[in-house]
Formats: C-alpha cells, sequence, structure tokens
C-alpha cells in the first residue's frame, strides 16, 4: 500500500483540563486540499500547530513522507531539533494575523529565511523573493514595510513568505478571517493558484464556498475531536450528526 | 568670594579625571549591555540552572547598593587570585551592575514583542537563536533604545562612586583638588556642571534620535504603549 | 585565606544594628522627602507661577544630572563655607533628602495627572477648596496610584543611604567597614552585608503588590 503523504495519529492535546485535541486522526495524500471547520475553540488552530510541532502534543505521531516530524514529548536532543526545522521549512504555515515582520520590507520578509534556513546567497533568494511577489500581486509593493500595506496585502506577503521556501504542505489557518470584506477576494484568488498548482493544504476557514468548491474533503470538528469528515457535498448538502447541522445553520444564518 | 583662580589652575586636572570618566563608562557599556543580553536570554531560558542563574544575579545587584558591590568586586577578586588595578575593578563592577539593569530592559523589550512573530520565524524552519536574531531582537532595539540611554546616564553618576576605591575619575580629582585647595564650592561646582553637562548633552541627542525616529518610521501602537510602560517602571534613575 | 564564616557569625549582630540605623536613616530620609516634594507640588499646581516652577525646573534637572554622591559632598563640605556646619547624620539626612525629593516631585506629576480634570472643578463647584481640596480629595488619589513608583523610590533610597558611609555617617556600609578595617576579613564581611542589603531592598520591592492591593480594597 502506496503510504499517504501526510499522516496525523492519534493527536491528543491537553490545556489544563481543556481538552483541545482528542484521539485525532487524519490521512491527508499528495495534492489534496483539506478544509477544516467548526466552532470557535474546538481546537483548529491547536491541530495545525501540531502538524509543525509549534505546539507539541501530549501523545501521538504526525508523519510526512513516510518521516516521522516529531512523536512522544519530552526534551528532543539537538538532532532531532535539527530535522524538525528542516521540516518545518518546508511546511508553510499562514496565519490569521499575518505575523508579517514589521522591522523587514517586503522583499527582505520573503527573502530572510531563504538565506538564514535555506542558505541560499542573496542575489538569488532576491531573484525567487521578486518573482513569487509578482505571483501573489505586489509587485510594486517591493520595497514597501509592511505596515504600510494593507490587510489582504499582508496576508498575500505572508503567503509569499512560506512560499519562497518551497513548501510541500500548507497550514493555512483562517487566512482570511482578520480581514475587511472586500479585501478576501485577492487572497482566496491566491490561495485559489496554488489549489491549481497542486498545492497540500490544510486550511481552517469559514468560507464555505471556497471550500466546497477547491478543497477536496471538509473535516468537521467539535471540542477537540474530529466529528465528521467526507468531500464537500456529502458534508456540506447531508450532514450526518446534529452537530454538523447545527453548525452549518448558525453559519449560513451570520452569512446571510 | 568665589576665587577664580581656582578654575583656571585646576580645570585641566579636572577634565583629566572627567576623561577618565568617559572612558570607564564607555567600556563598562560595552561589557553591560552584551552581558545583560546574555542574562536577559538566559532569564527567559527553559533549563532551570540557567534561568536560576541569570534570575539571580539580576536580583542580587539591582536590590544592593552599588557602593558595596564595588567593594566586594575590590576585595573578592583578589581573594580568588585575580589581581587587577582599581581602574579595572571599577570597569568591571560598573558592567556588572548595568548589565542587571540592562538585561530587565532587554527582557521587557523582548516580552513586548507580539508572540505571533517569534512563531512564524520558529514556524518557517528558523531556530531559536536565528530567531531572535532575525526577528526579535532588531525589532527590540528601538523599544529599549530610550531605557537603555537612560541606563546609561544612570552609569555615568553611579561611577562617581569608583572614587571610593581610589579610581582617578572626576569625583576622586575634585576630592584630591579640594584636599589641595580647600575650596570645595569651587571644586565641587566644577565637579557637579561637568557631570550635568555629559548628562544633559545625551539626553538631548537622545531626544531627538527619538523625535526623528518615530517621524520616520511608523512604529505599531502595540510597540509604542510598550516603551511607555518600559519608561515608567521604574528601571533606573 | 579561605572563606571563613565565623566571622559573619561574629559580625551579624553590629551589622544587623547597622541595618536597623540603614533603615532609620531611609524612613527619615524619605519622610522628608515626600513632605517635600508634595509641597513643592502643591505649590506648583497652585499658583502655576513661572519663577517658581522654572526654579524647581532646574533643580530637578540638577539633581538627575549629577551623582548623589557630588551632591553629598557639595552639602557636607560647602554648606560649612557659608557658615552652616552639619555634623555627618543631618547633612547625610538632608542630602537624601533633597536629592529623592526630585524623583518624588516627578512621580507625584504623573500620579497627579491621573486624578481627573474634573474633579477639581467639581469640588470647586461644591464649594471645596484649598486645604481640604489637597487633603481630602486630590492627596489620595495621587498617593495611591503612585504606590509602586514611591515603593521602587524606597528602595533607591534605601540604597543611597549607603552612599553616607563616605561623610561617616555609622550606617550597614560603615558598620561594615569598620568591621573589617578590624579583623582584616572583608570579604566575608561584605559577602554578609551585600546579603543585609539584597533581602532589605527585595522585601520591599516586593512589598508593592502587597500595599496596592491593601490600599484599594480600603477605597471601594
Ligand atoms: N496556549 C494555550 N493555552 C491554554 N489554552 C489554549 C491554548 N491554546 C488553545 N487553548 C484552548 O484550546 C482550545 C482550542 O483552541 P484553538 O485550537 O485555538 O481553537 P480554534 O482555533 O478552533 O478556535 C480552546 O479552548 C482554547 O482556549
Ligand atoms: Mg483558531
Amino acid at each position: 500500500m502506496k503510504p499517504n503523504f501526510l499522516e496525523i495519529i492519534d493527536i491528543n492535546k491537553k490545556f489544563g483540563n481543556i481538552n483541545a485535541l482528542k484521539n485525532v486522526f487524519l490521512n491527508v495524500s499528495k495534492g489534496e486540499v483539506i478544509c477544516i471547520i467548526g466552532p470557535s475553540g474546538c481546537g483548529k488552530s491547536t491541530l495545525l500547530r501540531t502538524v509543525n510541532w509549534l505546539t507539541p502534543p501530549d501523545s501521538g505521531k504526525v508523519i510526512l513522507k513516510g518521516e516521522i516530524i516529531g512523536s512522544d514529548t519530552g526534551k528532543m536532543t539537538f538532532e532531532q531539533n535539527n530535522s524538525l526545522n528542516a521540516f518545518r521549512a518546508r511546511i508553510g504555515m499562514v496565519f490569521q494575523q499575518f505575523n508579517v515582520w514589521p522591522h523587514l520590507n517586503a522583499l527582505e520578509n520573503v527573502v530572510r529565511a531563504q538565506i538564514v534556513v535555506r542558505k541560499i546567497m542573496r542575489d538569488e533568494a532576491e531573484k525567487k523573493a521578486i518573482k513569487i511577489l509578482n505571483e501573489v500581486g505586489l509587485k510594486d509593493k517591493i520595497d514597501e514595510w509592511p505596515d504600510n500595506l494593507s490587510g489582504g496585502q499582508k496576508q498575500r506577503l505572508a503567503i509569499a513568505r512560506s512560499l519562497a521556501m518551497d513548501p510541500i504542505l500548507m497550514l493555512l489557518d483562517e487566512p482570511t478571517s482578520a480581514l475587511d470584506p472586500e479585501l478576501i477576494g485577492e487572497v482566496l484568488s491566491v490561495l485559489r493558484n496554488l489549489v491549481n498548482e497542486g498545492m497540500t493544504m490544510l486550511i481552517v476557514t469559514h468560507e464555505l464556498g471556497f471550500a466546497s468548491r477547491f478543497g477536496d474533503k471538509i473535516v468537521f470538528m467539535d471540542a477537540g475531536e474530529i466529528i465528521e469528515s467526507g468531500p464537500p457535498n456529502t458534508i456540506l448538502k447531508s450532514p450526518k450528526t446534529e452537530r454538523l447541522k447545527l453548525f452549518l445553520e448558525k453559519l449560513s444564518l451570520t452569512s446571510l | 568670594m568665589l576665587e577664580y583662580q581656582i578654575f583656571f589652575d585646576y580645570f585641566p586636572m579636572i577634565l583629566l579625571g572627567f576623561w577618565l570618566t568617559l572612558k570607564i563608562v564607555v567600556c563598562a557599556i560595552a561589557l553591560g549591555i552584551p552581558l545583560g543580553l546574555i542574562l536577559a536570554l538566559g532569564r527567559r531560558s527553559n533549563f532551570i540552572p540557567i534561568s536560576f542563574f541569570a534570575t539571580s544575579f539580576i536580583e542580587l545587584f539591582r536590590n544592593t547598593p552599588f557602593i558595596i558591590q564595588v567593594f566586594l568586586f575590590y576585595y573578592v577578586l583578589p581573594f580568588y587570585g585575580l589581581r587587577l588595578s582599581a581602574e579595572y575593578v571599577g570597569i568591571l563592577a560598573l558592567a556588572a551592575f548595568g548589565s542587571a539593569y540592562f538585561a530587565e530592559i532587554i527582557r521587557a523589550g523582548i516580552d513586548a514583542i507580539p508572540k505571533g512573530q517569534l512563531e512564524s520565524a520558529r514556524a518557517i524552519g528558523m531556530t531559536d537563536w536565528q530567531s531572535m536574531k532575525n526577528i526579535i531582537l532588531p525589532q527590540t532595539v528601538s523599544i529599549v533604545l530610550p531605557p537603555l540611554t537612560n541606563q546609561t546616564l544612570t552609569l555615568i553618576k553611579e561611577s562617581a562612586i569608583l572614587s571610593t576605591i581610589t579610581v582617578h575619575e572626576l569625583t576622586m580629582t575634585g576630592l584630591m583638588v579640594q584636599g589641595e585647595t580647600f575650596r570645595p564650592f569651587e571644586v565641587f561646582i566644577m565637579v557637579a556642571l561637568l557631570y550635568w553637562a555629559l548628562n544633559e548633552t545625551i539626553a538631548s541627542i537622545m531626544r531627538r534620535i527619538e523625535k526623528r525616529y518615530s517621524r520616520n518610521r511608523k512604529q505599531n501602537k502595540i510597540v509604542r504603549s510598550k516603551i511607555d510602560i518600559i519608561k515608567s517602571s521604574g528601571f533606573s534613575r | 585565606m579561605k572563606f571563613d564564616i565565623s566571622y559573619i557569625f561574629d559580625a551579624l549582630p553590629r551589622l544587623l544594628e547597622g541595618a536597623l540605623i540603614t533603615l532609620q536613616v531611609a524612613i527619615l530620609g524619605f519622610c522628608f522627602s515626600i513632605i517635600l516634594a508634595t509641597f513643592i507640588t502643591i505649590v506648583k499646581t497652585s499658583f502655576n507661577s513661572r519663577i517658581f516652577n522654572g526654579f524647581i525646573a532646574f533643580y530637578i534637572s540638577f539633581i538627575r544630572g549629577t551623582p548623589l554622591l557630588v551632591q553629598i559632598f557639595l552639602i557636607y563640605y560647602v554648606l560649612p563655607v557659608f557658615g552652616l556646619n552639619l555634623a555627618p547624620f543631618p547633612a547625610g539626612i538632608l542630602a537624601i533628602t533633597l536629592n529623592s525629593a526630585a524623583f518624588v516631585i516627578e512621580i507625584l506629576r504623573g500620579g497627579l495627572a491621573s486624578v481627573p480634570k474634573g474633579q477639581f472643578e467639581a469640588a470647586k463647584s461644591l464649594g471645596i477648596s484649598g486645604y481640604a481640596l489637597w487633603w481630602k480629595i486630590i492627596l489620595p488619589q495621587t498617593f495611591i496610584t503612585s504606590i509602586p513608583p514611591l515603593v521602587n523610590e524606597f528602595t533607591m533610597v534605601l540604597k543611597a543611604t549607603a552612599l553616607l558611609s563616605v561623610i561617616t555617617v555609622v550606617e550597614l556600609m560603615r558598620v561594615s567597614q569598620q568591621i573589617y578595617s578590624a579583623n582584616y576579613h572583608p570579604v566575608e564581611v561584605l559577602s554578609a552585608t551585600f546579603i543585609i542589603y539584597f533581602l532589605m531592598c527585595f522585601v520591599v520591592s516586593r512589598s508593592s503588590v502587597f500595599l496596592e492591593q491593601r490600599f484599594k480594597v480600603k477605597r471601594s
């Protein structure tokens, strides 16, 4: 049997006595786009953050292309840390709050990690950065400071920063939730291009339109558990559980 | 009643003391800021022996008078076989004293950076130190510059205490001239004015830099308010 | 030579006596400084006189811009030139007071700024003025909001008193010097002194939170 591209195996995470994640299993094949939905506080962010070990889980394993990103917990050795950083370099992460680096201009935001983490020469890194900034529509903002960019531009910059690392997997945590409605489209269109290029993605989103058109699978979480998952049509049109029904009703009410 | 002649006769000698004060403070800062950075990072470390040592060092030096630190250095170093001239002992003591305060300023500056900054750096594959060096510390610099300058002014003033271990800096020179001339008023006014002038000069340069800096570059609001917090939390006087 | 802990035990009783004097000097100096600073603050705010405010600004700048040690020498050596002979103890208290007041004025300015402007007007419209206005309404609020920086200032004063050893005020630092110049064991004696200073300052600085809570509760 062909191993899965990304395997999330029996992840558990507690914060105090809150079960942020409970027995979470998830298999992702290459090129798949997984949309994660669920009420606020149900553990969506925590799930993404365990994938790149930003939040180490209490137990469970994450395996990418047959290699263990992390398993068990406790102190990691120096070598494990190194390999973790190498994994992270190939896993792009995009945050709700952008987290662009305000002391670096747009170009340098995209260049810095290439040089520091991947040891690429500056010339080459800049060439690549310009190409990618071009692709996300920030061609004329190359010298701009992040503080002077709009939310949508900041988020596209953050995406460009990840793309420059040649990611094989992208984790996006509500990439459009902090944006004014009229700016959501420009970010979604960048994401659409990524989908078309065959990027493997885990994306937490409440944009059901986007999820149903571009998602291969929708995962519904509640209280730290995966309740239902399946193709968008099944999940959105004929929810099996009461919880999902309730959630979808609420969501469509608020978006009316 | 003022004896003006004293100003003319002894000013060169006083200036020499002033020059030594400058040299000592510059050396103490050059040593103290890197040490402060190490202590700040040490205090934030997850490795308990390191954070315990850094915290103890910082709290011990912040909660004791500088004069006793000076005397301790003066007697303890030779006790363990390290014989240095009074100037070097003074520089070391001043650097150690300063570093405890520098450390707290730097730590507060690091804490003022939103958490997402470190997370995005770690998520893209930077090590802890790479994240510090490329993402966190550069953003910290503009926040900590005003309080660091304040602390520098404090070091200039505290350096007067090195006169008690016979370092021939400005205050010591003043005491010597006073012993020769028995004209304390003229002498100490001269000494005080030099300290004062140095202080005001540095403070006004700093104010100008700060103004220009905040005009040229927009700083986000969180960081601005954090600067005020650091300034008002009594790190130095 | 080895670190001989017995010298610490021998010195401890005298050191603790010295610590008591240090506390007395610090409390005395700090109280005077608060009184002086409060007085200056009231005059500053009430009369808004250019000359007075200018003089105070000058005084604050001088105190903040020069070393306390030099200020101590100025008072100890220079006042006699003008015919005012002070013994070391009162001279020391005077130096500490004048020094600390400059910082307390700044602290009170901050505290005063947090008292809503409307309160002055409201009080006036109720016919409350002068003494009652300050004593009953403005000062309590100013001091309560200023507790943390005032506590910090007190630790500064506590540390500053060690400098008075230079003009032979017999406080902790001076006692310590007297002991080790007799027994020739400065390392042990100074270490003990260092720890005593640390304990005093540490306890005081940690009391800030406690004091704040106590007064906040009392007010509501
Ligand atoms: N660092 C943390 N410390 C304590 N509790 C946390 C932390 N991060 C998340 N949680 C809790 O874990 C639960 C899941 O959080 P999160 O994954 O952010 O939810 P979501 O992204 O789905 O809104 C929530 O109850 C949240 O309060
Ligand atoms: Mg979330």
